[in-house]
């Protein structure tokens, strides 16, 4: 038996799958291969294909069978959800609340069109059929299930096609009774159904739409994402991987296939956690504090807020694909910013974004055919990227075409091709500054006391400009930049995230109830994990408690401290309490403790412990970086003559670099202002001191 | 030194860029000072329900940029603001946040309380640069009945208590004189702490604001208010330009005041004059016993709103639009009340009518874009009792649950959701939730069949909406739409009636007509409310058969229904899944439905 000495981490992107080999000493082996859209899985064997024969094995079956654990991140969901191709879906609803789902609690997206369209439905109102059944928000059965509908609506919705079912039963949190009698029955009466999703297992809290719309979103992609985890877990095992197989998900974590097949919906919007899991790592590893991660590449620009080096969660009031998925997100959020988006001009205005030019054709200096000029053509104008050096010299850059396209979008503003670029860069920079304003305003956050964090192709070209104008200190670029998500997915720590509801004004709450809750919660996670391979004593548990003020909807998650194994006691309730208040009077709301809050539930957050990679040492040098080449550049609204550029790839722990200067990398170009100041950590990665903050 | 109105000066000033870069930043702004009260309020409406309006003004009062909230009443923050501006002009300064909620001195009604705070350059000289604005929506304003939402007021004193302006917090340091003063004028313990929260925003929109005059310098920051708001106005009166020149009219009515005076009349004439629109209410009801006033502010909030949903969306919201709009509002009329009229209903209702006369009006020359971006709720139901058993307390229930109706269509979109698109940002309170608050079971919320108006595309359906009590509940309740019902366009038929029952099925039910106070449903009974659906667009005739058949399979229209109001004929049985489109008889009975209409027209004459 060969000793189990790798992990493997595929991260499957809209144009690239990335791989990476973690080996035992820490270092890494980077690849990349198309991604295959039709099925995901045969891009990600192609890609271990070309690890095994880097590493120098002779099949993929060797590579495998030395393999501890391959982690991977899907985007099967959300190309479901885009394309709306999921599998056709039926929903049993108690009598009377039919329409949630077209309802949405009134929200529209856009409150200024009315010309701003319906969303595809999931399940059209024909097959959304009502059952006779109710319970009270207590628990109680106000109107018992009417087996016979429940058995009628089944052959009704077969007989439309019908392969998925959701149920969800008002109240079915508190007494799922009806939700399990109707799987039976649905089963009984139709065993070829895919699946049946019950809404107190996908989401296992009010209200009734969050949890309709998540249920149904889980009814509609989990068909196609278990077949696809069938099919390349078949093609693994066939190949040789004896151990385990895990799955991202969107709380940032990862997550047994099993588990996945029954919360399908928890791998949407996982894409982009795996960055934001490395951003968090590198930060520690560079002893920041709190910090805010930017992803910036081709497309979007992806902010992520790091506290308590853990990515925020959100749950609840999630939107995406034009649904609500409640379950807990890493709350990223996006912005149609990128090296691609395009500028233009209208109504004597110009705008950059958040349309793109996307890899195809891409920037005009891609020499692919696009046309129309983008932000790296403006940065390529200004002197920022190498035409010679992008990509590691992979693809030569039209400098020409570039200055051509600025000097076309200059004529309309009056201004040249130079003045133009700089306009383009100052309106995309202003976007992305915005963006993380807006997030870090919904997390109530000052940027003055966060550090930067940046990654993606062009996230270290526009972070110092960023970071200067949100009074951020430091930036922190991460060495591994191409494979960085990829990556992540490695150091991702099992997540089982569940809540169950408990619904009481804070001091009627009835304490037995609650520890049995927090019973079956811990019970539910510690199986959860274990299946997944996590020992005991690498599980950990972090003990929420909901708490609301009277009238508030959205919960509000206080750490609830608890003796370890005894039962929980009003007291531990009384702190949980306590706190809610102590935060809120920091908000200057002094009249927060004249309201007595309420109890909605307990929320569980066990985490299973990934053994972390040892961190490389760079040797240390004490001489000077020294320059491979000069040239003029923009920054800091002037221009710069002679600017030195650095090799990135080379650069060892030394004296640092001062700005104006440029260090280049194989993928990715750190663009340093004046007076801002880099230095290279031990690992390899580089720590940025902002001028002017 | 003078800028003009017309951008000539800005130029030198100002480039497009910076412009731009500041103009995105005063939205982000206003989405922070939007997101402090939502993260530090402890009333839902305020914390969850989206209704809280940040602006940014200009130190002329001019409405400079917006955020999320509720449109119509993001567009009448200005006028408060103004106010102020000019009524303490010198005694203003850095540091200063104000208040105000008062109908008669630019606000809408009472319960809206706007909070600001003046921005002036780093070395305090000069007056006001900017002026950041966040207005809210409270539970309770004192006077005679709890809520804020007195229907039965004779005058605006018993309605609450007015605040023309206070400044609660003078050069960074709160009055404590003031803080006690509106405690004691409130019955709601969560006020001044939702207060406060507002004043936070005020005070993080003002620090914000002077950063960016920091920055970029005040005469910078000036020019680009100039320039953004010129942008505004000149993309707006392109569109403008592009309008046939004339003068179109409409009448619109709500069915009664909560009083019983019905009718209640709503009448614009809306010019257009080049690149310029005269907007007249002159003609609209001036009765002077009547209890439903839209002030002036209110009133030129639905009027902008509505305008500003027949372009282009991306143009950006604020002075620039007014700018547009010579707004004549007689006063005396429904919708210009002379001071001492109670308003808080007004606000609705015919507040709202002012929308849907502007969309009716203007569906003369642009019925592509019109669709009334209104609402019919009369106004807040409230429903209360002495026991909820569960807990051996008192219960207070402020309604605000889902419901669907009056979303209009508009050409090549039917009406879809649960409230036109200007309420999107409302969210609203879920049965769930609601139950466990207070003693009553949600017996449903489905759309109902048949209830959105006929069209080539379909008004959104009205709901039903069934709230059972589980102890003895009072209720009070103002209900519109019963009798003029909510406008199709461009040859839609209108949308369903709302109509609101109590205990229904029993042998005491009472429909509300147009209102109840204090009216007690027993334990098991229920209250039926049937919201009506939205106005529809175009003739039905001319929608594609297909659609009413699809139509027909998801119930949102009988088979009757398709036979009489869109001429399509379905046979089959959805119970056997034969539905099926009859084209050969659809086609004659169509033929068939428009001769009787050329003969009825004909008639008629």
């Amino acid at each position: 038996v060969s000793e189990a000495r790798f992990r493997i981490g595929v991260d499957v992107g809209g144009t690239f799958t990335d791989l990476v080999l973690l080996r035992d000493d820490g270092s890494v082996l980077l690849e990349k291969t198309p991604t295959t859209p039709q099925d995901q899985s045969q891009g990600v064997m192609d890609g271990l294909a070309r690890l095994a024969e880097a590493e120098g094995f002779a099949s993929v079956g060797e590579l495998l069978a030395a393999t501890r654990s391959v982690v991977h991140g899907t985007t099967t969901g959300d190309n479901t959800m885009i394309q709306m191709s999921g599998a056709p879906t039926g929903l049993l609803v108690t009598e009377g609340f039919r329409d949630e789902i077209e309802l949405r609690r009134c929200f529209k997206e856009d409150i200024w069109d009315p010309s701003y369209p319906a969303p595809e439905p999931i399940a059209r109102r024909r097959v959304r059929l009502e059952i006779p059944e109710r319970m009270t928000a207590e628990g109680d059965v106000d109107t018992a299930l009417d087996e016979e509908a429940v058995r009628k609506a089944t052959a009704r919705l077969r007989a439309f096609g019908i392969t998925s079912i959701a149920i969800v039963f008002l109240h079915s949190y508190v007494n799922p009774a009806h939700e399990l009698r109707a799987r039976e029955i649905v089963l009984d009466e139709y065993p070829d159904v895919e699946l049946v999703s019950l809404s107190h297992e996908v989401y296992p809290k009010p209200p009734e739409f969050e949890r309709t719309s998540t249920t149904l979103v889980n009814a509609y992609v989990g068909p196609p994402i278990v077949r696809y985890l069938d099919r390349l877990e078949q093609r693994l095992r066939e190949a040789g991987l004896e151990r385990e197989l895990l799955i991202a998900t969107s709380a940032g974590g990862v997550a047994a296939p099993a588990a996945i097949g029954r919360r399908a919906v928890a791998t949407i919007g996982s894409g982009p956690t795996g960055g934001v899991v490395a951003a968090a790592r590198a930060a520690s590893a560079a002893g920041l504090g709190d910090v805010v991660s930017v992803d910036m590449g081709g497309t979007s620009y992806d902010v992520c807020l790091i506290r308590g080096g853990r990515p925020e969660l959100k749950s609840d009031w999630n939107w995406r694909h034009r649904y609500c998925i409640a379950v807990p997100m890493v709350d990223i959020q996006a912005i149609g910013a990128g090296g691609g988006s395009l500028a233009r001009v209208g109504s004597g205005t110009l705008h950059v974004g958040p349309e793109s030019a996307g890899s195809e054709p891409g920037p005009v200096c891609y020499g692919r055919g696009g046309t129309q000029a983008t932000v790296t053509d403006a940065d390529v104008v200004l002197g920022r990227l190498d035409p010679a050096g992008f990509w590691g010299g992979r693809l030569t850059l039209d400098a020409d075409g570039a200055r051509g396209a600025l000097g076309r979008l200059g004529s309309e503003l009056g201004l040249d091709a130079e003045a133009a670029a700089a306009a383009v860069v100052t309106i995309i920079d202003a976007h992305m500054t915005d963006a993380v304003r807006r997030v870090l305003s919904l997390a109530g956050a000052d940027p003055r006391r966060l550090d930067l964090v940046a990654f993606g192709g062009m996230g270290a070209v526009h972070a110092t400009t960023q970071a200067a104008a949100l009074g951020m200190r430091r930036v922190l670029v991460p060495r591994a930049a191409p494979g960085f998500s990829a990556l992540g997915l490695l150091t991702a720590d099992h997540v089982v995230d569940n809540a169950r509801t408990l619904l009481s004004d804070w001091r009627q709450v009835d304490p037995d109830r609650l520890s049995e809750l927090a019973d079956d919660l811990e019970r539910v996670a510690r199986e959860e994990l274990a299946s997944a391979g996590v020992p005991d004593d690498r599980m950990q548990f972090e003990w929420l408690l909901n708490l609301v003020y009277p009238g508030q909807t959205f919960d509000n998650a206080l750490p609830l401290t608890r003796a370890p194994g005894a039962p929980i006691t009003l007291d531990d309730v009384a702190g949980a309490v306590e706190e809610f208040h102590r935060r809120n009077e920091e908000a200057r709301l002094i009249e927060a403790r004249s309201q007595e809050p309420m109890v909605r539930g307990i929320r569980l957050s066990a985490t299973g412990l990934v053994d972390r990679p040892a961190p490389v040492e760079l040797g240390t040098t004490s001489d000077p970086a020294v320059p491979i080449a000069r040239r003029r550049m923009y920054a800091s609204g002037a221009w710069h003559d002679a600017v030195p550029v650095f090799d990135g790839d080379a650069l060892r722990p030394g004296p640092p670099i001062e700005g104006p200067a440029v260090i280049q990398s194989r993928f990715t170009t750190l663009v340093l202002r004046p007076g801002d100041v880099a230095s290279v950590l031990a690992n390899g990665d580089t720590l940025v001191e902002v001028a002017g903050v | 030194m003078a800028i003009s109105e017309s951008g000539q000066l800005e130029a030198e000033l100002i480039d497009p860029v910076t412009a731009e870069v500041i103009r995105s930043a005063m939205e982000t702004i206003c989405f922070e000072m939007a997101t402090y009260v939502s993260r530090t309020a402890t009333t839902p409406i305020l914390n969850q329900s989206n209704e809280r309006n940040a602006t940014i003004l200009d130190g002329r009062g001019r409405l400079a940029a917006l955020s999320v909230g509720i449109p119509q009443f993001m567009l009448s923050a200005t006028l408060p603001v103004r106010f102020c501006l000019e009524y303490l002009e010198g005694d203003l300064s850095p540091g200063d946040v104000l208040v105000s909620n008062d109908p008669y001195h630019g606000g809408g009604h009472l319960p809206d309380f706007n909070v600001f705070s003046p921005v002036f350059a780093p070395d305090g000289s000069g007056g006001p640069i900017l002026v950041a604005s966040i207005q809210c929506h409270h539970g309770d304003t004192g006077g005679a009945l709890a809520g804020g939402y007195n229907v039965f007021a004779k005058d605006i004193w018993s309605e609450g208590t007015r605040y023309p302006l206070l400044k609660i917090v003078e050069a960074g340091r709160e009055r404590r004189d003031v803080v006690l003063t509106m405690r004691t004028n409130n019955r709601l313990p969560g006020f001044i702490g939702d207060l406060r929260s507002q004043v936070g925003a005020a005070q993080l929109g003002s620090r914000r604001l002077g950063e960016i005059i920091e920055q970029y310098g005040a005469e910078t920051v000036k020019a680009a208010v100039d320039w953004t708001i010129d942008d505004a106005h000149r993309r707006f009166s392109e569109e403008i330009a592009t309008w046939p020149d004339g003068t179109y009219e409409s009448d619109v009515y709500v069915d009664s005041d909560p009083a019983g005076n019905a009718d209640i009349h709503v009448h614009v004439a809306v010019t257009v004059d080049g690149d310029r629109l005269i907007v007249d209410f002159d003609g609209s009801d001036t009765r002077p016993d009547i209890q439903a006033w839209s002030t002036f502010g209110n009133t030129r909030g639905y009027t902008i709103s509505q305008l500003a949903s027949l372009v282009d969306p991306s143009i950006p919201k604020n002075e620039g639009f007014f700018d547009c709009v010579d707004l004549r509002v007689p006063e005396g009329t429904c919708v210009n009340p002379v001071e001492g009229k109670p308003v808080s209903s007004g606000t609705h209702h015919p507040g709202v009518e002012v929308g849907d006369a502007i969309a009716i009006a203007m569906s003369q020359i642009l019925p592509d874009r019109c669709a009334p971006q209104t609402y019919k709720y009369g106004a807040p139901r409230q429903m209360w009792g002495d026991l909820d058993p569960r807990t051996g307390k008192s219960f207070f229930d402020h309604g605000g649950e889902v419901n669907a109706g009056w979303v209009s269509a508009v050409r090549d979109v039917d009406g879809w959701g649960a409230l036109c698109a200007s309420n999107g940002n409302l969210i609203k309170a879920s049965a769930e939730i609601n139950e466990a608050l207070f003693p009553h079971i949600l017996r449903g919320r489905n759309y109902l069949t048949d209830s959105g108006g006929a069209g080539q595309w379909r008004g959104g359906c009205g709901s039903l909406f069934v709230k059972e009590v589980r102890s003895p509940t009072y209720v009070n309740q103002y209900i519109v739409n019963r009798v003029h019902t909510h406008p199709g366009i461009a040859g839609g038929e209108n949308g369903s009636p709302d109509s609101c029952v109590l205990a229904e099925g029993t042998d005491h039910a009472v429909e509300v007509a147009p209102t109840v106070a204090g009216a007690k449903l027993e334990t098991g009974e229920r209250l039926v409310y049937r919201f009506g659906g939205g106005g529809g667009w175009g003739d039905p005739l001319d929608r594609d058969p297909e659609a009413v058949l699809d139509d027909v399979w998801d119930e949102y229209v009988s088979i009757e229904g398709a036979r009489f109001h869109y001429g399509v004929v379905v046979t089959g049985d959805p119970g056997t899944m034969t539905l099926a489109l009859d084209a050969d008889a659809t086609r004659d009975l169509r033929a068939e439905l428009r001769a009787e209409r050329t003969d009825r027209a004909e008639g008629g004459e």
